[in-house]
């Protein structure tokens, strides 16, 4: 069977007909630096179209644009980041981020610690990780032109968190995964079974330092771009079952997960993860886990 | 490593005598300011009190040393711009646009000086919503000449982009 037939049907297996897709570009407007301007408003004098997000507090479509959203003054001002929509929820879903002690644990290229230092108006501090060196400067860059304060950044595999000897309120994980389709049209051709099972098993390692280092009423975002459900609601199934987690509810864009998964039966609490099928935008998975 | 107590001080000289370029002081704690690798960051004491010594990036890039010469971060000229009393030269649309994209400034697209009109003076330039683009060295006495070549550019905030298309060309 072809890679592409084969990932075809287990989304159709999973309730969802494969159909091609091309996620709209999108930016969210980054509070902290407005500067009490309506950037939106500062965007369409200059014949950028926008089109509010209606699940998205900050978000807005891209209609149309005679240039690129990069490289406007008010892109170079830290106005707005260019996000895509999809991945501008899973920031949202903490409760009370404000002076907070936060771990970014996957953070390059940075598009998600700024939202998050937006969340929380620069107070408290975020601890932003990445294994690779070379993504650092870009996150180093992205930080900089949006007038990022209160974040350190360290070159740390998120799986070894420990060594920072600090216990944090709040976990991102973004977590690196195999993608889709729609955010990659070459998606089918370079992805393999052994790639998605490969980054499941990393994620679940990531998984459970972030346990180790999360305070004790602490919360967890875990977040995937992708729709394999092996670095998704089998991983959190497996977090419930094994590191003493529990998914919270969350309200959100996206489905309820579903608790059966080719015809494993999982923990009823996975409904409250949220599945994102590839339309309005990419495909992606959230969830909120706490402490049981 | 974190700067020796000496060898902040010589940090903060470094950053006081750039700021002092645009005819203001500002006094940065030295305690707060910390070096790695030849770049210079303010912490606050949040982050101060937890950081450890082998961080990437922390708090505010206030800019680095390279062969002697204090090269500022977009994010210090933004503090400097907050202070009243800094040189400022405001341009209109045209020249502000020219100017993110590297090129220096004409006389005729100055709309207002704030500060020193000086030849070899530092100034911040901004656009009319009063937002810091970068700076430069004003090359003629603004009040002495009607038209050309009047600040040369050194940095500006298309800095980003520039960095970001050489790091994807590495």
């Amino acid at each position: 069977m072809l890679q592409k037939e084969f990932f075809i049907k287990r989304y159709e297996a999973l309730g969802w007909k494969y159909r091609d897709v091309k996620p709209r570009q999108a930016i969210r407007v980054n509070m902290i630096n407005a500067g009490g301007w309506d950037v939106a408003e500062r965007l369409r004098a200059l014949g950028i179209e926008l089109e509010k997000i209606p699940f998205l507090e900050n978000g807005y479509w891209i209609k149309k644009a005679k240039f690129s959203v990069g490289a406007t003054t008010e892109y170079l001002l830290g106005m707005y980041s260019i996000q895509e929509a999809a991945a501008q929820i899973p920031a949202t879903l903490f409760t009370d981020l404000r002076g907070n002690v936060v771990l970014d644990a996957c953070a390059a290229p940075g598009g998600k610690t700024v939202q998050l230092a937006d969340l929380m108006d620069n107070t408290g501090v975020i601890v932003a990780l990445d294994v690779k060196k070379n993504r650092l400067n870009a996150l180093a860059n992205q930080l900089e032109r949006c007038s990022v304060k209160n974040t350190v950044v360290y070159c740390l595999d998120a799986r070894k968190a420990s060594k920072l000897k600090m216990k944090f309120d709040k976990i991102l994980l973004d977590v690196p995964c195999s993608g889709n389709f729609a955010a990659d049209k070459e998606w089918f051709r370079r992805r393999t079974f052994e790639d998605v099972q490969r980054n499941a098993k990393l994620q679940r390692e990531i998984l459970a330092e972030a346990v180790n280092v999360l305070a004790e009423d602490g919360e967890i975002v875990y977040s995937t771009c992708s729709l394999e459900p092996e670095e998704d609601e089998l991983n959190i199934d497996w977090a419930v079952k094994t590191l003493g987690l529990k998914v919270e509810k969350i309200s959100c864009y996206g489905e309820k997960s579903p608790t059966k998964i080719f015809d494993k039966r999982l923990e009823s609490q996975i409904e409250n993860c949220r599945r994102i099928w590839p339309g309005k935008t990419q495909g992606f998975f959230v969830c909120k886990l706490k402490r049981a | 490593m974190f700067a020796s107590l000496r060898g902040r001080e010589k940090t903060v000289k470094f950053i006081s005598d750039f700021v002092e370029r645009f005819g203001i002081k500002i006094e940065f704690d030295e305690e707060n300011v910390v070096e790695k690798e030849n770049r210079y960051f303010l912490l606050n004491d949040r982050l101060k009190g937890l950081i450890a010594d082998d961080f990437f990036y922390a708090g505010v890039y206030l800019g680095m040393v390279k062969s002697d010469v204090f090269l500022p971060s977009v994010n210090l000229l933004k503090i400097i711009a907050k202070n009243e009393k800094a040189n400022k030269v405001f341009v209109d649309e045209r020249s502000a646009w020219l100017f993110i994209c590297g090129r220096d400034l004409f006389k005729r697209g100055i709309t207002k000086i704030e500060g020193s009109r000086k030849k070899g003076d530092y100034t911040l330039i901004l656009n009319r919503y009063g937002e810091c683009l970068g700076f430069g060295i004003i090359l003629k006495d603004l009040d002495a000449v009607e038209k050309g070549v009047v600040v040369k550019n050194v940095l500006d905030i298309g800095d980003f982009l520039r960095r970001e298309r050489k790091r994807l060309e590495e």
